[in-house]
């Protein structure tokens, strides 16, 4: 594919669901890996916040020779000044992950920079097929392994789907040698977000299934059904034919026949 | 249809067996009906079931007293109860969803986002409506039993398929005439997301995203994918998480039509090239919906591939069936292999190791079909067929195929 | 005659041309690393190795070894005495008939080689190996005649022209073969570059009937990480690959090559001399890498092993077993050499294949392979009411509980173990969600970044706490911890769990039932027996259940891997077989109804193979369900313990 294309990544720095440890973002990464797939290490990563974050290293250790980054506060809102960059910078395609894995994690970020750049953004997407003439091929993403075949124009925002190419391993030397570029720039400080209190997330009660039970042997029923979904069910001794109908009729249940 | 009596064996068993997940649901008591006076009327003749040896039995308890022994063609019972009527004469502000409508239909996210919006409106001072938006084919009929007062359809080539800046059009004109006190959004992968993302980067609100608890004035929401909860001033736009509140059941809604003068045609930069056809067995395993799973007990493969054909399943394996080159690597499930997420995994012949049983941690139901009743997969099972996987799979593939070729003749 | 002068000149000419080539070998391994050994001590402890250590190993193939010494003895006094007899003419009757007592010696070794190699067995090369023994033979023979003059026996021109012609082909072929065939790359090399293995030999701690088999760690700010050209060894190492003699002894123990999973490690040393000199291994005449052609593989000094030389599949399948290593009579360090190859192809290219990626990834982000929450290590023990070492600051026995905290098979041998301790009164405590994986897995894929970074915090936690030993039901953390831990710092004295309860045992502290149940066999676990020795332990305490073990062909030190170490399933390179099908077969060959193992990756190894086979348990299981609690001397301890 055209080499020459003007491909930036967008990271952030990831969190992991267990441990809270900091790591390369899931998606993030994957856009760093469609991104080099189709420019090579001619990809540029951009980063907004602080350069010290050994944890960028994740992303270089892809191999990357550098990885630049906005030096921002953890204050300032990363989307003006990456938008501001890219406003300056010109771009064809900007590839970003859905959804950041820590502070608000609100998925705005590539809405935003599409907005403010006036391009078109295209959401979840599993795969960008080929960029021929201005034009590039996308596959999107859709709920249980679907597709959906996407024609946009240069230039594109597009935020990466888990269903894109799993990101390569990152490797520990190359990622201790590539460059982290630092470039001071303007902070735009988050002054809403300073309002927000953040708390490890609660249990959400699982809603229990309303019955509204007119008799006593339905309330009943409705109590101890719960209690049987544990042991799971156990069809023995019946022919055939009753055991495929009662799996069968699971599948309908569940809705995977179609 | 006819009115024919029919006897169907099936419904008959299931009457029967009280303990049957579809117990329920086949036996919703017809018994009683509200005659025209709204006075409760026993139809003696309703009440209980034809038994196996052809006797009338009548259950006391009141749980199986359906008139399931004889299935009548079009007799169905009227709906019970009439709920009231919740009427929005000319409404001091609106409370704005757009809801996702899958297939046509309001799904239980949809409900629930229209719950949130009464209870919005309820928080506020005034006459508040909630207007819905819905794009694209409709088959719903519910949306006033849902709480929609104000129904806005739009509908046209435009808004087929993946249509995103046409209908952010049509959402800033509706900002445009009805100043929505209240944006509200699933925060699905079914499009709400998208719009609300889309609306908000538009409006340059600041929204809040999976809300799960949301009033007039705090909304509590996750954050850092979802291992944190954010407490927040409820901004005017919301994308809200699934059972952010109870859905409407207490009264009926108008469900008015409303329309919109014009909407301006958007610049169309995003093509859609429609859907790709995926082969359910090109689905990276990891992605499928539904799994069907071969193991040691399998002798037929033939017939394996045959039943995961016709069922529209994703081929998954264990690990002894890979090694000895009946099924290739990348269907292998398990700690070597992949870990799946299936809504319902069917693991026929597999014993449940335990480096199988990491890969199928995540899946919602599990059934089996084993010949052994004691083997760690029927342990783990939702549903376990005692069995030889041969014999059950062939009725399998036969309750598929009747199954397709009543959906043919129905779309016929 | 003509033979007076020509054979002076000719040996001359072999003696030189042996110290060209001599001098451009060096120069292939000086190409290699830098690594400190002491030169001197080496060379001086040279002859014990050989004499004592190689032997000892050599040994255990009583035919080989008595040929070995008489055909080696015999030529290193022949040659000796032929430099004084042959070439400097020194006129003693004494000499010559040394000289001819020493061919007479070689001679015989020769026939016993030979006949060897008339039906020689898959694992010997065969090639210019065939050839040796004739050349030995011509040698040996040669120089007998040709100093049956010199000892009075013959006239001094007997023979004439034809004899002394024939003699002459004898000799140059011998001397060609022998001598400078020993530095120019002939199958003479092992000699040569073997005894300077010895002396230069990269753990000298094997000597003296030592033991040295952790890894050694990576300096992380080299310029390269791992080895990725052959130029990248310790120079020692290359020399090391030189000495190989392909007896291929390494190849028949290696369970990756039975499993036909693309490995041969005597090949993989084959390759590394090809890269270390240059060339293709379209002339190698042993077994190939199961699957692979020869031909194909060509290297050089400065040349990436990887894109040519040897598919990473090859290194990826090794379980570093240490089979090959314990059995190599040139005591050729097999596992480093592949690990070396891995650290590079992990720290610098980022390829470790299926789920190592996942696993390294997870190691780094949770400190456990498979990515659990790190704090829900004691999940399995919330009904045990353990002592938790933040709590207790100080216990006799810290009892490191492993990954195996996350595993439910593995959970109940923990338990049991814990039923152990706590019936015998032991002091013990854990780290709880201090403890963090040992970093074994991490090391064997060639991470090495990521396990310092696990062993470094590993022992900042234990730095903290006060305790005689550790002792853990692990294999892999006990050698870790007691062999790797040092290089970084951390030193304990760390115990397997089968050797504490036989302690335990011993000291009358565990009252135990005799086992009631069929054949019993028992699998050694290769970081348990090969890396650390400890083979009578579990033994021991399998006897006093009453157990009468079954002994499988392949057991102790030759003890076939179960294909769990060394990351091995995590990489999953396909073979034939499985490795953990094999062994079962060896324990239904003796007709095991239950296998005793001692560590839990053998345990998940041996269970997955398909039923029916037999029950496997590890030994604290068996120790535990034979407990009989209560007994008065258990009793006694407890109150003891209580008491002091
Ligand atoms: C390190 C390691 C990693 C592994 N990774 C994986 C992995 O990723 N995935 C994986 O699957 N395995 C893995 N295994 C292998 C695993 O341990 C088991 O060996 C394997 O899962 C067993 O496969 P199975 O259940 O198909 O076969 P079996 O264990 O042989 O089970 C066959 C089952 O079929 C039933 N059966 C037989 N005939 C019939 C019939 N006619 N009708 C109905 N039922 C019948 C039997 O009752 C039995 O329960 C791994 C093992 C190890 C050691
Ligand atoms: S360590 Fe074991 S698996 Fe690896 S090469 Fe040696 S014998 Fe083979
Ligand atoms: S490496 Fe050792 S065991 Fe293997 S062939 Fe060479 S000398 Fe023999």
């Amino acid at each position: 594919m055209t080499s020459d294309l003007n491909i930036v990544a967008l990271v952030s720095i990831g969190q992991h669901p267990k441990s809270g440890r900091a790591r390369r973002a899931e998606q993030d990464a994957r856009a760093v890996e469609l991104g080099m797939r189709l420019a090579g290490d001619n990809v540029q990563v951009l980063h907004a916040g602080d350069a010290a974050e050994e944890t960028l290293r994740q992303y270089a250790g892809m191999g990357l020779k550098s990885l630049r980054v906005l030096q921002q506060s953890p204050q300032a809102d990363a989307v003006v000044a990456l938008g501001d960059y890219l406003a300056e910078h010109r771009a064809d395609v900007v590839l970003t992950g859905v959804r950041a894995e820590s502070g608000e994690s609100s998925g705005m970020a590539p809405y935003l920079l599409a907005e403010k750049l006036g391009w078109p953004l295209v959401t979840r997407i599993a795969d960008i097929v080929s960029i021929e003439n201005g034009e590039a091929q996308i596959l999107q993403a859709l709920p249980r392994g679907q597709r959906r075949a996407i024609q946009v124009r240069l230039p594109f925002v597009a935020s990466v789907d888990m269903a894109a190419q799993v990101a390569r391993q990152s490797a520990f030397g190359p990622g201790r040698r590539a460059e982290l570029e630092s470039l001071p720039w303007v902070e735009t400080p988050d002054s809403e977000r300073a309002q927000f209190k953040e708390a490890p997330a609660r249990k959400r009660p699982k809603r229990l299934k309303k019955v509204k039970a007119t008799t006593a042997a339905e309330r009943f029923k409705a109590a101890t059904a719960k209690s049987q979904g544990t042991g799971g069910r156990i069809i023995k001794d019946q022919p055939p034919t009753e055991q495929a109908q009662a799996i069968f009729d699971l599948l309908l249940e569940e809705g995977v026949l179609r | 249809m006819s009115d024919l009596i029919r006897r169907d064996p099936r419904a008959e068993w299931i009457a029967r067996n009280r303990l049957h997940p579809l117990h329920a649901a086949m036996t919703a008591p017809a018994g009683e009906v509200r005659g025209p006076s709204g006075l409760l009327r026993k139809n003696p003749h309703g009440v209980g079931f034809i038994g196996p040896n052809g006797i009338k039995r009548i259950d006391r308890s009141g749980g199986s007293n359906a008139a399931a022994g004889g299935r009548r063609g079009a007799a169905k019972s009227a709906q019970a109860v009439e709920l009231p009527l919740h009427v929005v004469e000319a409404p001091d502000f609106y409370v704005v969803t757009v809801l996702d409508l899958v297939g046509g239909r309001l799904g239980s996210h949809d409900k629930d986002v229209l719950g949130q919006a009464h209870k919005l409106v309820n928080g506020l001072e005034g006459n508040g409506a909630v207007l819905a938006v819905v794009f694209g084919e409709c088959k719903e009929e519910g949306f006033g039993l849902a709480g929609v007062d104000r129904l806005l359809h739009l509908e046209g080539s435009e808004y087929e398929g993946y249509s995103p800046e046409q209908r952010l059009a049509a959402l800033v004109e509706v900002e445009r005439r009805f100043t929505p006190r209240y944006w509200l959004f699933p925060d699905s992968i079914n499009g709400g997301n998208e719009l609300g993302c889309r609306l908000a980067a538009r409006l340059g609100e600041r929204p809040a995203t999976q809300a799960w608890q949301v009033d007039t004035q705090q909304t509590l929401c996750r954050g850092a994918g979802g291992s944190s909860d954010i407490t927040r001033a409820t901004p005017r736009l919301l994308l809200l998480a699934e059972e952010c509140a109870e859905p409407v059941d207490e009264r009926r809604h108008e469900a008015l039509a409303v329309e919109l003068d014009s909407i301006a045609p958007s610049l169309v930069r995003i093509r859609d090239c429609g859907q790709v056809a995926v082969d359910p067995n090109a689905i990276p395993l990891a992605e499928a919906e539904f799994i069907l799973s071969a193991g040691n007990g399998i002798r037929d493969w033939d017939q394996f591939h045959q039943a995961a054909e016709l069922l529209g399943a994703t081929e998954g394996a264990s690990r002894v069936v890979v090694d000895d080159g009946f099924m290739p690597r990348p269907r292998q499930v398990g700690a070597s292999g992949t870990w799946v997420t299936a809504r319902v995994y069917l693991a026929v012949g597999i014993s449940g190791a335990i480096q199988h049983m990491q890969g199928i941690g995540q899946c919602d139901k599990v059934v089996a079909i084993n010949l052994d009743a004691g083997c760690d997969m029927v342990k783990r099972a939702d549903l376990s067929v005692i069995g030889d996987s041969q014999a059950v799979l062939a009725h399998l593939i036969e309750l598929a195929r009747e199954y397709r070729h009543g959906a043919a003749e129905n779309a016929a | 005659m003509i033979l007076d002068w020509l054979l002076p000149v000719l040996i001359s000419a072999a003696l030189v041309l042996a110290l060209a080539g001599a001098i451009k070998r060096v120069n292939l391994w000086r190409a290699g690393q830098p690594d400190s050994v002491n030169l001197i001590a080496g060379l001086m402890a040279m002859p014990r190795r050989y004499l004592v250590d190689l032997h000892h190993v050599v040994e255990r193939d009583k035919y080989m070894s008595n040929t070995h010494v008489a055909t080696a003895g015999g030529f290193v006094l022949s040659m000796l005495l032929i430099v004084l007899v042959h070439l400097f003419g020194l006129e003693s009757r004494w000499l010559a008939w040394a000289l001819l007592a020493s061919s007479v010696l070689m001679f015989t070794g020769a026939v016993f080689v030979f006949r060897r190699r008339l039906n020689p067995p898959s694992r010997l090369s065969k090639g210019p190996w065939m050839r040796l023994p004739k050349s030995l033979l011509m040698f040996s023979a040669s120089f007998f005649i040709l100093t049956l003059p010199a000892a009075g026996i013959l006239p001094e021109d007997f023979g004439g022209w034809v004899l002394a012609l024939i003699l002459l082909v004898g000799v140059a072929w011998g001397l060609s073969e022998l001598v400078f065939g020993m530095t120019w790359g002939g199958p003479m090399k092992h000699a040569f570059a073997g005894a300077l293995h010895l002396a230069f030999h990269r753990r000298p701690e094997r000597f003296n009937g030592g033991r040295s088999t952790g890894l050694k760690p990576v300096d992380l700010q080299a310029r390269v990480l791992g080895v990725e050209k052959p130029t990248d060894f310790k120079w020692n190492q290359l020399l090391g690959f030189d000495a190989c003699v392909q007896c291929g002894k390494c190849e028949a123990m290696c369970p990756a090559f039975a499993a036909g999973q693309p490995l041969n490690p005597k090949k993989l040393i084959q390759d590394m001399v090809i890269g270390l000199a240059g060339g293709s291994d379209a002339k190698f005449a042993g077994s190939p890498y199961p699957g692979v052609e020869l031909g194909h593989a060509v290297g050089g000094p400065g040349q990436t092993i990887t894109e040519g030389l040897v598919n990473p599949d090859t290194l990826w399948s090794c379980t570093t077993c240490r089979a090959c290593v314990e059995e190599c009579p040139m005591m050729i360090e097999h596992v480093d050499a592949i690990v070396d190859m891995r650290r590079f192809l992990t720290m610098e290219k980022g390829n470790t294949p299926n789920k190592g990626a996942e696993v390294l990834e997870n190691l780094i982000a949770t400190d456990n392979p498979n990515g659990f929450d790190p704090g829900g290590r004691m999940n399995w023990a919330a009904d045990q009411n353990l002592p938790l070492m933040s709590d207790v600051k100080e216990a006799d026995v810290l009892f490191w509980v492993s990954d195996g905290a996350f595993d439910m098979r593995s959970q109940r041998i923990l338990r049991a173990f814990v039923k152990v301790l706590k019936a015998a009164g032991v002091d013990f405590a854990v780290l709880g969600d201090e403890e963090r994986d040992s970093g074994d897995v991490a090391r064997r894929l060639g991470d090495d970044a990521t396990f310092q970074s696990l062993a470094k915090r590993n022992i900042a936690v234990l730095n903290k706490y006060r305790f005689k030993r550790i002792v853990t039901t692990d294999p892999h953390a006990f050698h870790v911890l007691k062999n790797e831990y040092g290089d970084l710092g951390g030193h304990y004295e760390v115990l397997h769990h089968t050797t504490f309860i036989n302690e335990l045992v011993q000291l009358g502290r565990l009252q135990l039932d005799t086992f009631k149940g069929g054949t019993v066999t028992y699998h050694d676990p290769c970081y348990l027996g090969r890396y650390n020795g400890e083979y009578d332990s579990p033994r021991d305490l399998l006897k006093a259940l009453g157990i009468e073990l079954a002994e499988m062909e392949r057991s102790g030190f030759r003890s076939r891997c179960c294909g769990g170490g060394g990351g091995a399933p995590i990489t999953d390179i396909p073979g034939e077989h499985r490795i953990a099908d094999m062994r079962m077969e060896d324990a239904r060959a003796v007709g095991a109804e239950l296998v005793a193992v001692g560590c839990q990756q053998c345990t998940a190894m041996l269970e997955g193979v398909v039923e029916p086979r037999p029950q496997i348990k590890d030994i604290a299981e068996l120790v535990s369900e034979a407990l009989i609690e209560g007994a008065p001397a258990a009793r006694a301890a407890v109150a003891e313990e209580v008491l002091s």
